[in-house]
């Protein structure tokens, strides 16, 4: 069990090609955390330098207190589970367990030991003697794992491992990825696109963009406080809604001007920034669920509102999403599903007040962190 | 239902004709070899009876004429080397050009895919000069010839093949543990197996057959099977038609044998690759 830590770390390619840019990240032992990001932005390169995959353009590396950035990725004592699994088609799934293993001299008695425990663990005892073209993608997924458990690895890492399988087996293994780190207490690095995997599996989460960490932070902090708007945007489902604005002071008060309406800010934090700022261009962002039709909050907050027309609503079960358009900015609601809408209707959508966050125009940067 | 029928009726004609015509020669060889040799070259296309019937002479006759198990022996071994030295050295090549992004890698691949093109007889006497020279006039160093000569097909099919396995399965290989040779035999080779068994069959089938290239290297000294029968036409266009067409049967039989105990691998080896499973 080890924490990694990497230093201004780089990747370019031979084509001039920046994967990686001035990457610096502690991660602690036993931590579970996960690089999130669009396609394309350095998240998997990342890992895979990581794993000793890709050779390392600038900066440090170390895995528990060594470097390792000249060390091949056998001798970094790491278990990683790929994307398509990468199973050794002519091996048992036994074997594909053991190889790793028998490849290291460890005794037999110790293999068999290990291998058994294993796949008790990830109830896959009765698949022992199969080969991995016999087993579904979920089962294939579990021997990847036990094959990266078997190690006793410093350190797991997880190339997007649930993307290949379907919605309902990927939150069943969700949970179970979730369960596995418990108990096993070695550190996870875990690669996804999808913010809900992050979201919901991970003690921190690294956004990334174009090479570049946005923001290291529990999922709780990431959702609440943005420092950008791409993390603003990436991060929640539906995404946060953003309208162009423009702040206003009039002496201790301030707002921000919409196309058709002025929304005071109440939230002290953001009303002192906003004043020390003074008036510029912004962007408001706001929440699907802290954009509501919520009658009580309107009459309570009679000036935090906005009108908008109706383009569709989506009921999902529980709760209905309401897309709506605002001077050509398409916003999404979530509403209560029992909510009637018509198409073309006007709404008034009640601007949650205190949840606004505020963008600079041209940084992205939110104003919070200036 | 009646236009249905009827293209099937002609498509199957004409595949009967085919298959007639295809299987015919050999037809034609296997029971000429049981008749006696001098109603061969008047009735050829006459089956067997009472009268030409010869049983096994021909046969013996044959064996002992052109020495057929020296030459049987100096086939096999030629062959089963050539064809191990193939199948070994020309998948770890496309392994290489598989999985290397090189430039240096892609012009050899494409030397070897022109190196199919180039026929035989353009270079038979600049490469008959060449083995002399070095010293590969002799049935080992053919052994390296038909490695040169069956690498480019070999190669292209392997890297076809190569292409079409996740390159994580190698990464996987490498974090468990294994070194780049390790990863090669370990992991890499039985995954080609359908290809290596397709690329085995279609060189055993030529090198065993072939009858230029070992005359002009070893022929004065070493007599494959293609050679010794050959030495069954005797001077002034005298011809022992009985030995020869026993003779051929035999020559043909081991590598039938070989061909229709492996050739479920063939299809599969020669679809592999095409489409990413």
């Amino acid at each position: 069990m080890a924490g990694i830590s990497l230093k201004n770390i780089s990747k370019v390619y031979s084509d001039g090609t920046v994967a990686v840019n001035d990457l610096s990240l502690e991660i602690e032992n036993k931590e579970f955390i996960i690089l999130v990001g669009p396609s394309g932005c350095g998240k998997s390169t990342t890992l895979r330098m990581i794993a000793g995959l890709e050779d390392i353009s600038d900066g440090e590396m170390k895995i528990g207190e060594r470097v390792v950035n000249n060390i091949a990725p056998k001798d970094r004592n790491i278990a990683m589970v790929f994307q398509s699994y990468a199973l050794y088609p002519h091996m048992s799934v036994y074997k594909n367990m053991a190889f790793g293993l028998e490849l290291r001299k460890v005794p037999k008695d110790e293999i068999n030991r290990r291998v058994t425990e294993a796949a008790k663990i990830l109830d896959i005892e009765h698949l022992l003697k199969r080969k991995p073209k016999a087993l579904s993608g979920g089962q294939r997924q579990r021997v990847a794992l036990g094959r990266a458990m078997v190690r006793s690895p410093d350190v797991f890492l997880l190339d997007e491992p649930l993307s290949n399988l379907d919605a309902k087996l990927r939150t069943a293994m969700r949970a179970e990825i979730t369960k596995l780190h418990r108990r096993l207490e070695t550190t996870f690095v875990y690669v996804t696109h999808d913010q809900t995997e992050a979201m919901t599996m991970a003690d921190r989460i690294v956004v990334m963009k174009d090479g570049i960490v946005q923001q290291v932070d529990t999922p709780q902090n990431l959702y609440k406080h943005p420092v950008n708007k791409f993390v603003a945007g990436f991060i929640g489902s539906p995404a946060m809604n953003f309208v162009n604005c423009k702040s206003k002071i009039k002496g201790n008060n301030a707002s921000v001007i919409l196309a058709d309406t002025e929304i005071p800010i109440e939230n002290p934090e953001l009303k002192e920034k906003l004043i020390s700022i003074g008036e510029s261009e912004l962007v408001m962002g706001i929440r699907p669920e802290d954009l509501t039709v919520d009658m009580n909050y309107l009459k309570e907050n009679p000036h935090s509102f906005i009108k908008a027309c109706v383009e569709v609503a989506e009921p999902m079960g529980s709760e209905t999403y309401l897309y709506a358009d605002y001077f050509g900015a398409r916003l999404v609601s979530r509403v209560y599903s029992e909510t009637q809408f018509t198409v073309g209707e006007e709404v008034s959508l009640a601007v949650k007040n205190e949840k606004i966050h505020l963008f600079n125009r041209n940084t992205q940067l939110n104003i919070l962190t200036l | 239902m009646k236009r249905r029928i009827f293209p099937t009726v002609i498509s199957y004609t004409l595949l009967i004709i085919f298959c007639v015509v295809f299987v015919a020669p050999i037809l034609i060889v296997f029971y000429n070899s049981f008749k006696s040799r001098f109603y061969i070259s008047d009735s050829p296309f006459e089956l067997p009876d009472a009268e030409t019937f010869a049983g096994l002479e021909n046969y013996f006759e044959g064996i002992q004429k052109i020495g057929f198990f020296s030459a049987f022996g100096w086939s096999l071994l030629i062959t089963v080397l050539s064809v191990i030295a193939i199948v070994l050295f020309t998948s770890m090549t496309a392994w290489y050009i598989a999985r290397s992004k090189s430039r240096f890698s892609s012009i050899l691949y494409y030397a070897f895919i022109f190196s199919m093109i180039v026929p035989f007889q353009m270079v038979m006497f600049t490469l008959t000069k060449t083995a002399n020279l070095l010293s590969l006039d002799n049935p080992l160093g053919l052994v390296f010839v038909y490695l040169g000569f069956g690498s480019g097909l070999s190669i292209f099919m392997f890297t076809g093949f190569i292409k079409s396995i996740p390159k994580e399965i190698e990464e996987a290989a490498m974090i468990d543990g294994c070194s780049p040779l390790q990863t090669f035999f370990k992991v890499v080779f039985p995954v080609l197996k359908p290809t290596s068994i397709t690329v085995a069959i279609l060189n055993a089938m030529w090198i065993w057959n072939d009858y230029l290239l070992p005359y002009l290297l070893i022929g004065s000294e070493y007599k494959t099977i293609p050679i010794a029968v050959q030495y069954l036409k005797g001077g002034y266009g005298s011809i022992d038609m009985g030995a020869m067409m026993a003779m051929l049967v035999l020559a043909i039989i081991p590598i039938i044998l070989f061909y229709l105990f492996s050739q479920k691998y063939i299809i599969k080896g020669v679809v592999a690759g095409a489409v990413k499973g």
